[in-house]
């Protein structure tokens, strides 16, 4: 069984009177990618700046790899890799100046800058100005300097917002990649469809608590609910659209009535989405 | 502390710094501008001395004196002579009593009033003094008691002339110093405000790192600047230890000021606000050595009185450690007081 790369414990932050965490507690195991969701407000990024030592915790624990995070946070932070959402570049600096410096903060002598930018698709523009770059070529230089260090626990937020389909499957790929190395990757995200494609699982936060916490299959599972959608011929020649809902005890015999009177045109399955879950569990939408 | 890291960030700044067409045209061009100001000031001042005479009757050997240097005009009155004195038309007047010459023919102590512009230097009032005294025996062709009395024309400035540009130095290194204070905080300012400071956060570099490293590079930017004007233009060649201790500390001084303006700014204009303004008050001690007289004894309660008045009388006068040791403690103590409250507001910022 994989150990805990994050464990949270009773995690909580106020400014001043606002709770913006409260007690919340999860594990993240070695090597799995959990998909951080929530609407604006909902306590990620306070969460993510105590689990990267940016703040101390008002109460309870989290450790990185084993580690006290708020006791060791030199030592943490030289195990993780931050992509942040707002981009925090040294635009009067190259990609290849701006790489060399994190390998620098992170006392990594030999460090192939040039080979990090080809693997995010920025070769030919690594000795350009970052200040002439787009906004995709800066957020793959956003995540590639997060891998400066090769990061055990790699946190990213909103990596693909605003981009280019292109970009943000370039992007999605690296994600792959690292978990394939065995990084942990803790990924903040509003893209439902990107949370679900890439986490092994999902925690949904609202109002600084946790709400809900398993694989999408499990969520959708247990929330949502997966029917049959089928268009069918009316007698007097029109498309009608039928609906049978799936995993009850009459989904067999409706079925079976929907195609004996052999009059399907099309068919599909449907399945709930994270963000029908998220509405079914909270009762708001991921952007408000 | 890590010195690595440290170094990193110093190295990260002045690449920053220098690559700041802006800040690099304003730094390269104040320090020529002040170079060319101060060569362009007179190097010597008027070492003729001209005193004003007032005296219902006039000795002979009073109207026959010449000497080389000295120029003696007759005034009507005493009261034009005080009001010519004062407005620094001569640097001494004497007043001759009319019974000059019965008393020094009798024997008695004749009262002869000098009056004195407010920057003149003891030497002259002891030469002024020398002079009457001189003068008598010449006159009598014996040594006389005479009771003289002195009286300032305003605030009293004791000092050797000193040419207009060498009293410009104290005030150029400051410009210099202060110029970079507005480097400092637009390179920290722009370090929040484009968020990169966040980044920096979390890598195994800490704050102190952080402020260690922005202080180095600050007072390293303003030191050497301040350091090498003041070589260029000779004012390191008396006390140069002192004043370069003056100068680390002045540069501490606006380093902490450069903290807290970038603490308080948002973004390169409001920089630009707060910094003109901390810049003019902190340049006000400076007109201290440019026009002496025209500020009052309030002016000590800022930092760099303490930085100007140091560097003024190391660099013009020679005064040794004994002299200016306290100026320099207090300097250090405003120095290290306000880098402390730099470093807290700017921390409160980063977090």
């Amino acid at each position: 069984m994989a150990r805990d790369a994050i464990l949270a414990e009773e995690l909580t932050y106020h400014y001043g009177e606002l709770v913006a965490v409260d007690r919340i507690s999860f594990n993240v195991a070695e090597g799995e990618i959990l998909g951080f969701l929530g609407p604006n407000g909902a306590g990620k990024t306070t969460t993510v700046k105590m689990l990267t030592g940016q703040l101390k915790p008002k109460a309870g624990k989290a450790t990185l790899l084993g580690m006290d995070i708020a006791r060791n946070v030199e030592k943490v932070q030289g195990e993780i890799g931050v992509c942040f959402e707002e981009i925090n570049l040294y635009e009067q600096m190259s990609a290849v100046e701006n790489l060399r410096l994190f390998a620098r903060l992170f006392n990594i002598r030999q460090f192939d800058a040039e080979a990090m930018l080809r693997r995010v698709g920025l070769a030919g523009r690594e000795k350009d100005r970052v200040e002439t770059y787009s906004k995709g070529m800066k957020q793959r230089l956003m995540v590639a300097r997060s891998l400066v260090n090769r990061p055990r626990v790699l946190f990213l937020d909103e990596p693909t917002a605003g981009l280019d389909p292109a970009s943000s499957e370039a992007i999605r790929s690296i994600i792959l990649e690292e978990r394939e190395r065995g990084a942990t990757v803790f990924l903040t995200t509003h893209d439902m469809m990107e949370a679900d494609k890439l986490s092994d699982r999902v925690a949904f936060m609202n109002q600084g608590k946790i709400v809900a916490l398993d694989t999408p299959h499990n969520l959708k599972q247990q929330y949502g609910k997966r029917a049959l959608k089928a268009k069918v011929t009316t007698e007097s020649g029109e498309l009608e659209e039928r609906e049978v809902t799936l995993d009850t005890p009459e989904t067999p015999s409706a079925v079976q009535k929907l195609f004996a009177q052999n009059k399907v045109v099309t068919v599909h399955s449907e399945e709930a989405t994270l963000e029908d879950i998220f509405i079914k569990i909270t009762g708001r939408g991921l952007t408000e | 502390m890590n010195w690595r890291i440290i170094g990193t960030l110093v190295s990260k700044d002045l690449s920053l710094f220098f690559r700041k067409k802006l800040i690099m045209a304003l730094t390269a061009l104040g320090l020529v501008f002040y170079l060319v100001i101060y060569f362009v000031m007179p190097s010597s001042v008027n070492e003729n001395l001209k005193i004003g005479l007032y005296a219902p009757v006039i000795p002979p050997v009073f109207e026959q004196v010449q000497e080389e240097g000295l120029e003696i005009e007759v005034v009507e009155s005493e009261e034009a002579l005080k009001e010519a004195v004062a407005e620094g038309q001569y640097i001494a007047g004497v007043v001759l009593p009319a019974d000059l010459m019965e008393k020094f023919q009798s024997g008695q102590k004749p009262k002869i009033i000098l009056y004195f512009t407010p920057d003149a230097p003891e030497e002259i009032k002891d030469a002024v003094e020398v002079l009457i005294k001189e003068l008598a025996y010449l006159q009598t062709g014996q040594t006389l008691a005479i009771d003289i009395s002195e009286e300032i024309l305003g605030p009293d400035m004791v000092g050797m002339p000193i040419p207009p540009r060498d009293r410009l130095r104290p005030l150029l290194a400051i410009l210099i110093i202060m110029m970079e204070m507005l480097g400092l905080a637009n390179l920290i300012s722009e370090e929040v405000e484009r968020r990169t400071v966040h980044a920096l956060l979390v890598t195994p570099m800490t704050v102190i790192d952080l402020f260690v490293a922005k202080g180095i590079t600050g007072v390293g930017l303003a030191f050497v600047q301040a350091v090498l004007f003041m070589s260029i233009v000779g004012g390191m060649s008396r006390q140069p230890l002192i004043i370069l201790v003056a100068l680390l500390l002045g540069a501490v001084l606006v380093t902490g000021v450069g903290f807290i303006i970038a603490a308080v700014s948002k973004d390169f204009m409001s920089v630009l606000g707060w910094g003109v303004l901390s810049f003019i008050i902190l340049l006000i001690p400076s007109f201290s050595v440019i026009a002496p007289g025209v500020i009052t004894g309030w002016i000590k309660i800022l930092p760099s009185y303490y930085l100007v008045d140091t560097v003024h009388r190391a660099a013009n006068f020679g005064s040794g450690w004994g002299d200016v040791g306290i100026n320099l403690l207090i300097l250090l103590g405003f120095s290290l007081a306000i880098l402390w409250i730099g470093i807290t507001v700017l921390r409160r910022k980063f977090q």
